[in-house]
């Protein structure tokens, strides 16, 4: 028996990782390149974990719009102070970590909306962007229930708030939607 | 979108790679002569694709996808060209740095000729 055949590319565990991170918009040429440049295994994997997160804050950095994502945690937070005033639970915002109980939730959904950017195609933003939002406010309420400190007080005031967040947040978007083709990931 | 005509250091690498490479310009090629250019400084192959997005979104080049080659795994390649603003920038750095070589010859005199690209920084005279 022989020896055996050089790999003719790279591990394929290691390219579906990589390919599972990469933005869609920019993943077929930044795959294929590094393919290209393949030479083993270990050179692979350090191209690999240096070329990657590059890819993604250069992605996320042009699908971001510091000034867009301002007004939308702008409308979280009105849509929060607002529901919590409108459902009766006003006064948990001037007792102490009030405000932080408020961040907490709309920095993950910002961070949410940020990914969805990065990730998905411009005109499917909108829907996703929302729903992903919606998703990380849920689950960071969940995760603050448990903290006595930071729990909201009721969790149909969250669900309210999350949706009229929501809503605010979708029209920001559909208002400032980007033009740029490659941009957008098409 | 945001459109200047500055550009800097290692956007000018990138510019004149692409504008060396001609129809050839894409990812892999534009940096084994973006790693040319700066040696012996190394390049990432990272960096070169965070500065593709920049001059990108400067419509400084523009950039195609190719059909699918085997080699690549059945990957398309990006290929980039330079757009007219981005001959114009690259000119404006070019003459910029015709200007700052001129001065400096000037100044160091013929000291300056026996400064090859591979030798160290002459020591300025007092």
């Amino acid at each position: 028996m022989g020896p055996a055949p050089p790999a003719s590319g790279p591990p394929k565990i290691i390219e579906a990782v990589a390919g599972f991170f990469i933005p869609p918009a920019c993943r077929e040429e930044v795959l294929g390149d590094l393919r290209e440049r393949f030479e083993n295994p270990r050179q692979y994997s350090r191209e690999v974990l240096c070329t990657v997160p590059l890819v993604i804050l250069s992605r996320i950095r042009r699908t971001s719009a510091p000034g867009v994502l301002l007004l939308e945690a702008f409308a979280l937070y009105l849509s929060f102070a607002a529901t919590a005033i409108a459902t009766g639970f006003s006064r948990f915002l001037v007792e102490e970590n009030g405000y932080v109980r408020l961040t907490l939730p709309v920095l993950m959904a910002l961070l949410a909306l940020v990914l969805v950017d990065a990730y998905s195609r411009a005109e499917r933003r909108p829907l996703f962007g929302a729903i992903a939002a919606f998703g990380a406010i849920l689950i960071q309420a969940k995760r603050q229930s448990t903290n006595l400190e930071l729990a909201f007080p009721s969790f149909r005031m969250v669900l309210i708030a999350s949706l009229a967040g929501m809503l605010l947040v979708t029209g920001l978007r559909l208002l400032f939607a980007p033009d740029n083709n490659r941009t957008t990931g098409a | 979108m945001h459109k200047s005509d500055s550009v800097g250091q290692f956007e000018q690498l990138v510019l004149t790679a692409i504008l060396q490479l001609h129809e050839n310009a894409y990812g892999v090629t534009i940096h084994a002569k973006v790693e040319e250019l700066a040696h012996p400084k190394s390049v990432s192959l990272g960096a070169v694709y965070v500065t593709f997005d920049r001059l990108e979104d400067k419509g400084l080049i523009s950039s195609r996808l190719s059909d699918p080659t085997p080699e690549r795994g059945g990957r398309s390649k990006r290929f980039y060209r330079l757009e007219a603003l981005g001959e114009r920038a690259l000119q404006e750095s070019a003459l910029t740095a015709r200007r700052v070589w001129e001065a400096v010859a000037e100044t160091w005199g013929k000291e300056l000729g026996e400064w090859g690209p591979r030798r160290p920084h002459p020591v300025r005279p007092k």
